[in-house]
């Protein structure tokens, strides 16, 4: 198809590129024969030029899992090979009197939690809702990363969005929402925003590096559902105990992709009984199939696997008040007592009531193996979430349905990646701090450095209630110190004594030694609990650079935002 | 000898800088409730024991947790006394760091179970502000001095009683480890206040024990201990002692070079002086002469017939500077716990309550806790704790006797003590499962069921008033001395004993193996034959033990 020469050329320029450049080539040669309808021509540098390099773009990013940076970061390359003057900003970094000032102003941000904004970006995105500055001259565009498994789907891009238009700023493209698989719709917004500063057509370069242009990555990153079975389930806890955690172990069918620190998602089922006494108040045949803007099926397989039935969102019970003609407080409520309490009208028809349910949110669990060991093998630890309602112990509905599932069971899960949690080059020093179930990905991470025979050093916190019964992984954790993986291990146990001890009163006895492994660049990681548990550990943390570093309250902060900014502080909280 | 290798335990000892070894570092590790192995076998010295519970062995490990360590702390109580304050202290040490049981040892001294390794000096720090300690109750060195336990076996039991805590003092380590490491004392300057002449740094080969009996009652099993002193009394005057050595009751199975033996009587010393440095010296013949290469073949009982009873009496002469006199005559016609209320010394009354297998605790039958709790925080009595693991309530005044006697009535101890059966009574069984590691089947857990199934059997034969002694253990050990008994079941394997028969009820007589691997139903058949023929041709005043020796059957 291609001459010998030219083939030569191609090998040559291959053989003496790095990878990085390849890709460039990549995605440059993509975009000459897809883009710009075979008009641009590939003049090199100084070849096709667009408008002067006048306008000022600036890109911000909030992230959890670093998805949202990822993509910024894509795109200030692009635009910069554009020649444009982009600056990229994380979102906690930006100075909110800044704002009436943007020129060209494009955010990249997830949705967290039930439809939050990710931690990193409370403060603007409340400073957004509360600030009175007009944005007449700011012009702007929102690309929304989210999950559409969960019932609020991109909605912090949206509120973002909307909140723009009402202090004046100009919509110059509109929100661009991406589901997991986000590379597509993202790679549209970005040649969406940069045709905007295409002076004429053929001037703009050829869009390189875009996040589709690369077909391997592209695929590897799609929601991708994973059958698995599992293959050992034990309660870690000893008998005693007043907590139920569960090391799960499945297998799948293929090789797994995924690194240390990741989580895998998954979609509880329903539990049985409930499904029943919904049907029966609903007066529903389970049999009756039924098709939703999302799913389909029985009645019983869509309450069973596909919609939530726990504690509906404040949305979905107006929309049951309303159907049902009842009066409901504002209040967050279980399918079943709505029917139970809220009886509805005589011959409404089930289906409406199906209509109004949200999709069962998948739940992440951080995976506690590395792909290293058994490539086909992911491992979770999941603690069992109880509450009480109405002073009646309940059990959460993902952790319990984890817990009860026998051995040789199927499951279906997909990889969540954390781009924001990972390892270090092998010999870089770490500080895991990990209590409860925040020791999964350390376990994950030990496996890795283990596997890579890491040269850096190692050190864990872990904590729990009682040393007998709820030391997690206690053998493993000895062999690893055992075997020299492990330099460090320090442990809490908060009801062994009078004195509540956790890990963070642990960091600060051995403040000095932690003080000197940060300043040697060790990289500080914090997952399990976000509230208390991670707050304090960075508070204490705080506290050891004032004490070891002696550093002013201002300093240490800086000191962590520094930190931060090298990844060298990295959480993975819930 | 020599030329044979010492045993590992001999270089840890010696290695151990005054059985410190890294004991400290093995209690900061926070990874694991276990010590170091080494320290294992040094913490004996300081009285206490690593254990695990062995019924959960295998589901923590599927769980990936370490077995469920703990240690067993032992006191050192030398004539098994107690002050009523010692014990109420007693009584919330075992609540707030062990099981909550109380366990009373044959040795007249309590052990507590299930204590984590955080524990051990919160529980230490707590007996020494009762003026307790764990010093030297286990370990190759001497173990807790045992005496007659009640005043009312002489007028002058008090004065015998003193040579236990004497004796004790005499042979404690001059080690201050104990003091540092679990009371964080000061270490010391110079290391001077720590030479051991006694013990120097390589300790004894093996345990060591003393007892000391007053005739006619040979309540402690004196002859089983490497030193056995019995008093010499004649017109309420302590005499001296006869001095016997050489006893010792544990054995290996399938090791036919260990046996059990009594200790031979050796002769006779007048003061205190003299016995004082008798027995000092016979341990130091054993410290010197004891086999260092085999812990199996350790024990003084050994060494005596490798020297030679001769032998050993000349050396232990010339080691003295005198002349043992020729032992003066005694009678032991009786081993028992007086039980129910005697008058002693001074006018004082003692009860002694019966503690099946020794386990203090309260439960369906009785509240055998709460009553001695009760009764210790009247400060009206102490206790004093007996070698068939019985407690005595002691030292009460006549006044008091009777508000006492309310507490043991209330809390079902005087209905347990007098409604349980002779044998029961008269019966010992080791600690075994789940705690021991040494265990090869139940003893104190399984022995009180065996004796419900054996009871309808005495009573059909007629013979259920007859104290016939029965005593069971775990292993071969003999921690609950059966082969000083007339029916012995000594463990082999889960559900299975040896069954040995024609020990005398006076603990004078070892008795023999009869049996082997026999499970519960060939157990009651064998006993009900054989006990069977005991009823009918007993002669007048014949024990079941004479009678099986007469009669040919071991
Ligand atoms: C608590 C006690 C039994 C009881 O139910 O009361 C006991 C319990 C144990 N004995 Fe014993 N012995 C106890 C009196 C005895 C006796 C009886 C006596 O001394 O009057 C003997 C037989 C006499 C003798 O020493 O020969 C005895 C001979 C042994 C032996 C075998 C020694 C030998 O020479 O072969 C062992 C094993 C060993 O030392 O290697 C042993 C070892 C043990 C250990 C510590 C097991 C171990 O080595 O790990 C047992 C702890 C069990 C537990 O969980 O509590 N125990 N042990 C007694 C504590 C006495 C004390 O307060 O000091
Ligand atoms: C990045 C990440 C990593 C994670 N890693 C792990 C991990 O490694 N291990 C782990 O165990 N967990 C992990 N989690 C948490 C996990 O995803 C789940 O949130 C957790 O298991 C609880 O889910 P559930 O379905 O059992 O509880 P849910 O049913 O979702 O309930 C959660 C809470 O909602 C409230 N609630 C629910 N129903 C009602 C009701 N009817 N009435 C009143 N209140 C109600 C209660 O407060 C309850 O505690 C992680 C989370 C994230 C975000
Ligand atoms: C705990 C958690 C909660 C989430 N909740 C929502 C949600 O309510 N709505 C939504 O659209 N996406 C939700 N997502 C999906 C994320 O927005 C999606 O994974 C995104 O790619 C993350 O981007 P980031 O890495 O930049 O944070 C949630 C993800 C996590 C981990
Ligand atoms: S006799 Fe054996 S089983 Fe019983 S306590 Fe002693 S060592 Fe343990």
């Amino acid at each position: 198809m291609i001459p010998e020469i030219k083939l030569n050329i191609l090998q040559e320029l291959i053989n003496t590129s790095s990878k990085e450049e390849i890709i460039w080539i990549n995605g440059y040669l993509n975009g000459l024969v897809s883009g710009h309808g075979g008009q641009v021509t590939a003049g090199g540098h100084g070849g096709a030029v667009n408008a002067q390099p006048v306008k000022k773009i600036s890109i911000l990013y909030g992230t959890e899992t670093g998805n949202s940076k990822k993509l910024a970061l894509q795109f200030t390359g692009l635009a910069k090979q554009q020649s444009l003057n982009a600056r990229c900003t994380a979102i906690e970094q930006y100075r909110h009197e800044d704002l009436s000032k943007e020129n060209y102003l494009f955010i990249v941000i997830s949705t967290q939690g039930e439809g939050e904004p990710p931690e990193t970006a409370k403060k603007f995105y409340d400073f957004l809702h509360q600030t009175e500055t007009r944005l007449e001259d700011v012009k702007y565009s929102i690309l929304a990363l989210g999950d559409s498994s969960y019932p609020l789907f991109c909605t912090t891009g949206e509120a973002i969005d909307q909140q723009l238009q009402r202090l004046g700023a100009t919509r110059v493209l509109p929100l661009q929402r991406c589901d997991v698989d986000y590379e597509q719709p993202a790679d549209d917004w970005f040649k969406g925003v940069i045709g905007l500063f295409a002076s004429a057509p053929g001037s703009a370069k050829a869009v390189g590096t875009s996040a589709a242009a690369q077909p391997g990555e592209a695929k590897k990153h799609a929601k991708k559902n994973i059958e698995g079975i599992i293959t050992r389930s034990i309660n870690l806890n000893d008998k005693d105990s007043t907590r139920r955690t569960w090391h799960i172990e499945i297998r799948a069918n293929e090789d797994l992709d995924y690194e240390a620190g990741d989580s895998i998602a998954i979609v509880p089922s329903n539990r049985h009984e409930v499904v029943e006494r919904i049907i029966e108040l609903g007066k529903a045949d389970p049999e009756e199939h039924v098709t939703l803007a999302k799913s389909a099926g029985t009645v019983r397989e869509l309450l069973t696997g596909k919609l939530n039935i726990c504690y509906l969102l404040g949305s979905a019970v107006k929309k049951y008040a309303a159907l049902s003609g009842h009066e409901i407080p504002d209040i967050r409520m279980d399918l079943v007592d709505l029917l139970r309490i809220y009886p509805l009208k005589e011959g409404t028809p089930f289906a409406e009531v199906l209509n109004i349910l949200h999709p069962i949110a998948p739940r992440l669990y951080s995976v506690s193996s590395s792909p290293k060991l058994e490539p086909r093998e992911v491992h979770i630890t999941v603690s069992l979430n109880a509450f009480l309602k109405q002073d009646e112990q309940h059990y959460g509905l993902c952790s319990s349905f984890l817990g009860d599932l026998a051995v040789n069971t199927a499951i279906t899960f997909y990889v969540h990646r954390n781009r924001s949690f990972k390892l270090p080059e092998p010999s870089k020093d770490i500080i895991m701090v990990g209590p409860g179930t925040g020791i999964a990905p350390f376990r994950g991470f030990l496996q890795d450095r283990d596997a890579d025979a890491a040269s850096g050093r190692n050190w864990l916190f872990f904590g729990e209630r009682n040393f007998t019964s709820d030391f997690f992984y206690q053998t493993e954790i000895q062999q690893f110190h055992e075997t020299g993986v492990l330099q460090k291990v320090n442990v809490a146990f908060s009801r062994d004594t009078d004195k509540k001890v956790y890990v963070q009163h642990r960091m600060k006895e051995h403040g000095k030694d932690l003080y000197n492994w940060l300043e040697n660049g060790a990289v500080f990681y914090v997952a399990g609990s976000k509230v208390p548990m991670s707050h304090e550990v960075e508070e204490t943390l705080l506290e050891i650079m004032s004490e070891q570093g002696g550093k002013t309250e201002s300093a240490a902060k800086e000191y962590l935002e520094q930190m931060k900014k090298e990844g060298r502080y990295q959480k993975d909280v819930y | 000898m020599a030329d044979k290798k010492y045993t590992p335990v001999e270089r840890i000892k010696l290695a151990s800088d005054g059985l410190r070894g890294s004991l400290a570092a093995s209690l900061k590790d926070e990874l694991t409730g276990a010590i170091r192995e080494d320290d294992q076998t040094l913490i004996k010295f300081h009285g206490m024991y690593q254990q695990d519970d062995r019924d959960r062995r295998e589901e923590r490990s599927e769980k990936r947790l370490e077995w469920l360590y703990s240690f067993m702390i032992r006191l050192r109580l030398p004539g098994g006394f107690m002050t009523g304050e010692q014990w109420l202290g007693l009584h919330h040490i075992a609540g707030e760091h062990a099981t909550e049981v109380i366990k009373i040892t044959t040795r007249q001294t309590i052990q507590l179970h299930g204590i984590l390794k955080s524990h051990i000096k919160p529980t230490l720090r707590s007996f020494d502000t009762l003026k307790l300690d764990s010093i030297a109750a286990c370990g190759d060195v001497n173990r807790n001095v045992t005496c007659s336990s009640h005043p009312m076996e002489s007028p002058i039991h008090q004065q015998v009683f003193e040579y236990a805590d004497k004796i004790s003092l005499m042979a404690l380590p001059k080690t201050r480890s104990y003091f540092e490491i679990w009371l964080d004392h000061e270490p010391l300057l110079s290391k001077e206040e720590e030479i051991d002449p006694l013990y120097q740094d390589r300790y004894l080969p093996r345990k060591f024990k003393i007892a000391i009996a007053i005739p006619p009652n040979n309540d402690v099993d004196a002859f089983s201990n490497d030193i056995a002193l019995i008093a010499i009394i004649e017109n309420n005057e302590l005499k001296g002692f006869n001095i016997a050595a050489g006893g010792g009751l544990g054995t290996t199975h399938g090791n036919s070079s260990t046996y059990p033996r009594l200790a031979t009587v050796l002769g006779f010393c007048d003061t205190e002086e003299k016995v004082m440095k008798a027995v000092y010296e016979i341990i130091t013949i054993q410290r010197d002469h004891g086999d260092r290469t085999d812990r199996k073949r350790a024990r003084l009982k050994y060494t005596i017939d490798r020297l030679g009873v001769d032998n050993f009496k000349e050396e232990l002469e010339r080691r003295c500077g005198f002349q043992l006199e020729e032992a003066r005559p005694y009678a032991f016609t009786k081993r028992v716990d007086h039980f129910g209320w005697h008058a002693g010394p001074g006018g004082k009354w003692h009860y002694t309550a019966f503690v099946e297998t020794g386990r203090v605790t309260d439960d369906k039958r009785a509240s055998f806790k709460t009553a001695f709790y009760e009764i210790a925080a009247t400060g009206k009595a102490s206790f004093r704790f007996t070698a068939n693991q019985n407690i005595i309530v002691s030292d009460v005044d006549e006044a008091d006797k009777a508000l006492i006697h309310t507490i043991l009535e209330r809390y079902g101890v005087v209905a347990v003590t007098e409604s349980s059966g002779e044998m029961r009574k008269n019966a010992i069984a080791c600690v075994a499962f789940n705690t021991c590691p040494l265990a090869l089947a139940e003893a104190q857990r399984y022995l009180p069921t065996l004796i419900t199934r054996l009871e309808p059997i005495l009573e059909k034969h007629g013979v259920i008033n007859d104290a016939i002694s029965i005593r069971m253990t775990g292993c071969p050990n003999g921690c609950g001395r059966p082969t000083l008994s007339e029916i012995g079941l000594i463990g082999t394997g889960y559900g299975k004993y040896n069954l040995h028969l024609g020990g005398d009820r006076n603990g004078l007589r070892l008795n023999r193996k009869y049996k082997e691997n026999l499970e519960e139903p060939e157990i009651l058949s064998e006993l009900d034959g054989l006990i069977g023929s005991y009823s009918r041709e007993q002669q007048s005043g014949e024990s079941f033990g004479d009678f099986v020796i007469r009669k040919s059957i071991v």
